[in-house]
């Protein structure tokens, strides 16, 4: 047996118990009555007295009797549980929906309340055994919130209370719905075995019970059985104004000037005119009026669609900033009025090169937009300070061509030929005649990059660690690779850019183009700096040991610690907004997070919700209780009672 | 005379009410002794005397039964005298009657009925010209009228009844030897008390039994006596000593109580049958005429 709530009749017991026997012995006040004589008194009192042994146990017996009760009451008080596990009932899942469109207003206070106050009902409606009849069954219940991703808040069970912190622990979202990971789930927990194993797999399957406003992405991926889900649709109003889409842009021509576009939706069935106000740093730079058409409805052949606008903004900035675009006028969802860009100061890199003569890499890098590109030879390299470098970081990206330096200072290095010693990477011996079997060509990197006609007469072959990123592949080798070792970054390439055909490849200045744009923006020029709800928030190059502290959209903090590769993950962007990252010694960088999802802005309430083969319809009214807690009344019936008791005690006081 | 009669009677009538009293005034007391005495080996005589043995005179007093005037002696006297038979004798009734502070206990009051009787027998004696003593005492005997004869102390008799309170602490003993060592004659001894006396009545009533005279006690209690109504944790007070006794009332010490007054009225009747002495239990609820006439007449108190 447990108790739930001790220390409530502990501290009941040191009030209660020392009033009660104060109360008992105050009792005894006698009143003083005259009577003609006292002498058959005393000897009845006497006679009494002979019978002693009787009467002191008599009233040492309700003395017993009165603060047995009292520790009774006060034992209930602590909450004494029994664990008792009993034939299950029914079982259910619960499914709450705690996506974006979950947060709109238009059910008071939201409908993510809203649905967890139906499944509060709910659950208090279950069926549940008692101590008085152990032979009932018991329901049991899980609770699972979904947005793009399942969590589970509380496996298979029949205690209420449970259900109801874990209900309580449900925290808003701002991603969008999918319900597959979920039923997937679900599934799982309600066919495993039990723990003692005697729950076999043949019960019938759990009923899911969905709690969302129907607005889910992947519905017609999903498969389920005519009666084994239940949808109770929360939400009313359709009405929405959403940004659906933003960028910024600096113009390449003039990096000093700044395109910013933002598309905005309509979702409800009038026509609107909105305010757009775009700010930078908290600043309102400019405010214009979009008028936005209402949607339509869906008629023969064309489905629904929302009223679209889009609004432009040009001006003129030069230096780093949050750009936000917002549209002012209030609706329903909030999470969508607005969207962040981080916008970069139009950077330059400049670029130490080491070699000791290859006018081909030379011309290539003077070709790319870059500030500077500083020759060094190799015996120079080795020479500088790398303390005074450390310091002074006068470069973004060193080119190695073929040389293997004595040190590395931190930077982010473009290697051609032989990878340098101290980073795990092993070259035991030399490859002759590769060519390039296959590359990459979704990676930044090799953005453009057609490395198919790519042979190196010579390379050295690349035994790289297992964190190491490969980008092309030779046909024993990795050809291209990306490394990062002690808070450095290495983009290696196995072969001497003279040893190969590359030169006379187009791809070649593609690749140096990109591969100098892909390490220079690693110190901060706008590396994936505009993320998706739920995409993590990834800082590379960090210094090991560094503390450190990202502030959310909602002022929180957290504070991390990099991993040995000098890499920080931040997963928890679920909520829309600007996250920054402070670094010791170094500036604090922005995360914009948005939703721009034009599905999920769309927060019109589906009455029935279409899977793959079923068509399941949402359930008449709100979840109603099952069944209504008596208790209450009988423990008023008992204090009348205790009452009445008291009044028949003062009338005639004869036990 | 007849104002005299007319206050005495209205006075008494505050104890005893007219219809009674013309009941009362054909009662007599009646004494087992005179009857023993006088009739050693021969068969008791209940019947009134009216011997022709002659036996003593006495003088007239107004409300005498004339058909006994000896109107011999008063054609030559010119004075009423009346013939006593052997029968006849001259009766004294001493009644002494409790007025300690007890006595004033009770719901009726105990001092009431004790009055109303005491009154009563008093009638009865003095109308019938018996020879009448009340003692009321408490620690001691506190005020007597003694040796009263003939109505005319019928108002006396009120008054010393009607002024009387129930005060005092008891002292039945040192009461009894004081009226033992006063009696004359031969007659009957009253005693009426609810008898709870811490110091025991038995010597004392010892005292008062004696060759001559007969005993009768009469207890009286009250109802509040006989069945308490108390609830509770009290602390009772001995009205007389201010004794305390604390008790919690439960039903346990009821039935105690009560066993123990049984006990103690039966030990009080015990005593008194077995030195032939007559034993009368009464409730001060009771009504005194049903007492006076119809009991204590079974009793052959009163003829």
């Amino acid at each position: 047996m447990e108790w739930l709530t001790p220390w409530i009749g502990v501290y009941a017991a040191a009030v209660a118990v020392p009033l009660l026997l104060l109360l008992y012995f105050l009792k005894l006040k006698r009143q003083e009555v005259v009577v003609s004589s006292t002498l058959l008194w005393k000897r009845a009192v006497q006679d009494l007295q002979v019978n002693a042994p009787f009467q002191r146990l008599r009233r040492n017996l309700l003395l017993l009797l009165q603060l047995l009760a009292l520790a009774a009451v006060l034992l209930s008080l602590a909450g004494p549980v029994l664990a008792w596990k009993g034939k299950p009932g029914k079982r259910y899942v619960l499914l709450i929906d705690r996506s974006a469109s979950m947060n709109a207003t238009d059910v008071t206070p939201s409908r993510l309340d809203e649905a967890k106050r139906q499944a509060r009902v709910f659950i208090e409606s279950m069926q549940s055994g008692s101590i008085v009849s152990l032979r009932d069954k018991s329901d049991n219940a899980m609770i699972v919130a979904f947005d793009r991703h399942a969590k589970v808040m509380c496996g298979f069970t029949p205690d209420k209370r449970q259900l109801m912190a874990a209900l309580n622990a449900i925290e808003p979202a701002d991603g969008e719905s999918e319900l597959s990971e979920a039923i997937t789930v679900a599934r799982a927990f309600a066919q495993a075995p039990g723990v003692e194993g005697n729950i076999r797999s043949a019960e019938q399957p759990a009923q899911l019970v969905l709690f969302s406003d129907g607005r889910i992405d992947d519905l017609g991926a999903i498969v389920v059985a005519p009666d084994e889900i239940e949808f109770h649709q929360i939400g009313q109003s359709q009405d929405n104004v959403a940004i659906t889409a933003m960028d910024a842009r600096r113009s390449y021509e003039q990096p000093e000037q700044v395109e910013v576009f933002a598309s905005l939706e309509n979702c409800g069935t009038q026509p609107v005119t909105r305010d757009v106000q775009l700010g930078i740093n908290g600043n309102v730079h400019a405010v214009r009026s979009v008028a936005i058409p209402a949607c339509e409805e869906p008629k023969a052949g064309k489905p629904w669609a929302p009223g679209k606008a889009g609004v432009n903004f040009s001006l003129s900035f030069a230096g780093a900033g949050v750009l936000e675009v917002r549209q002012l006028g209030s609706d329903a969802l909030s999470c969508d009025d607005a969207a962040w860009c981080i916008l970069a100061p139009p950077k330059r890199l400049s670029v130490l090169l080491v070699t000791a003569g290859n006018p081909v890499l030379e011309s290539v890098l003077e070709a790319c937009p870059i500030a500077t590109v500083d020759p060094c030879t190799p015996a120079g390299f080795d020479a500088m300070d790398e303390a005074a470098f450390a310091a002074r970081r006068p470069y973004d990206v060193i080119v190695l061509d073929n040389h293997v330096p004595a040190h590395l200072p931190p930077c982010r290095y473009l290697v051609f030929g032989p990878p340098p010693r101290g980073i795990d990477v092993n070259s035991p011996r030399e490859l002759e005649n590769q060519v390039i079997v296959d590359w990459r060509a979704q990676h930044p990197v090799l953005q453009y990059v057609n490395l198919t006609t790519l042979f190196a007469a010579r390379s050295h072959q690349l035994l790289l660690p297992r964190d190491a990123e490969v980008l092309a592949e030779f046909n024993d080798s990795p050809a291209v690779a990306l490394l990062r070792r002690n808070a450095r970054t290495y983009l290696l390439v196995g072969f001497e850019v003279l040893q190969s055909n590359w030169p006379f490849e187009p791809s070649f200045v593609l690749f140096c183009y990109n591969a100098v744009a892909f390490l220079g923006a690693q110190t901060g020029g706008g590396e994936q700096r505009k993320l998706d709800v739920g995409e993590p928030i990834s800082v590379e190059d960090v210094p090991a040991e560094a503390a450190v502290t990202i502030t959310r959209p909602d002022a929180s903090k957290v504070e991390l610690k990099p991993d040995p590769a000098g890499t920080v993950r931040f997963p928890g962007t679920q909520r829309v907004g600007i996250y920054t990252v402070n670094i010791p010694n170094s500036p604090a960088r922005a995360y914009a997070v948005n939703l721009l999802d034009s599905a999920e802005s769309r927060i019109e309430p589906q009455k029935e919700i279409s899977f793959s083969t079923v068509t399941v319809a949402a359930q008449e009214g709100a979840v109603q209780r099952a069944n209504v807690p008596l208790w209450p009344c009988l423990v008023f019936g008992a204090l009348v009672l205790a009452c009445l008791e008291w009044l028949a005690y003062n009338r005639r006081v004869r036990i | 005379m007849a104002a005299r009669l007319r206050t005495s009677v209205r006075k008494l009538s505050e104890l005893l009410d007219a219809r009674f009293m013309a009941r009362l005034d054909g009662i007599d007391v009646l004494s087992r002794k005179i009857l023993q005495g006088k009739l050693q080996g021969e068969r008791r005589s209940k019947r009134r005397g009216q011997s022709v043995e002659f036996a003593d005179h006495r003088p007239y007093v107004v409300g005498d039964d004339l058909r006994f005037v000896d109107w011999n002696i008063y054609g030559r006297l010119n004075q009423l005298f009346l013939k006593l038979f052997l029968e006849e004798q001259d009766l004294t009734v001493h009644i002494l009657a409790d007025t300690s502070a007890s006595m004033g206990e009770g719901n009726p009051s105990k001092e009431l009925f004790t009055k109303k009787l005491t009154a009563a027998l008093g009638y009865i004696g003095l109308v019938n010209n018996n020879r009448l003593t009340i003692s009321l005492f408490a620690d001691g005997v506190r005020t007597q009228l003694a040796n009263m004869r003939g109505r005319q102390y019928l108002s006396q008799m009120a008054e010393l009844l009607l002024t009387a309170e129930s005060d005092g602490f008891s002292d039945f003993e040192k009461a009894c030897r004081d009226v033992a060592a006063g009696r004359i004659g031969t007659g009957v001894t009253i005693v009426i008390s609810d008898f709870l006396f811490k110091q025991g009545y038995e010597a004392a009533l010892r005292r008062l039994i004696g060759a001559r005279y007969d005993l009768y006690v009469i207890q009286v209690l009250s109802p509040q006596e006989i069945s308490p109504e108390l609830t509770g944790d009290l602390k009772l007070l001995d009205i007389e000593d201010m004794d305390a006794a604390e008790i919690t009332v439960s039903s346990a010490l009821i039935k105690y109580y009560k066993r123990n007054l049984a006990a103690y009225c039966n030990e009080l009747q015990d005593f008194c049958r077995h030195r032939d002495a007559a034993y009368v239990r009464a409730n001060s609820a009771d009504s005194v005429e049903a007492l006076v006439l119809n009991y204590l007449r079974r009793i052959q108190l009163l003829r």
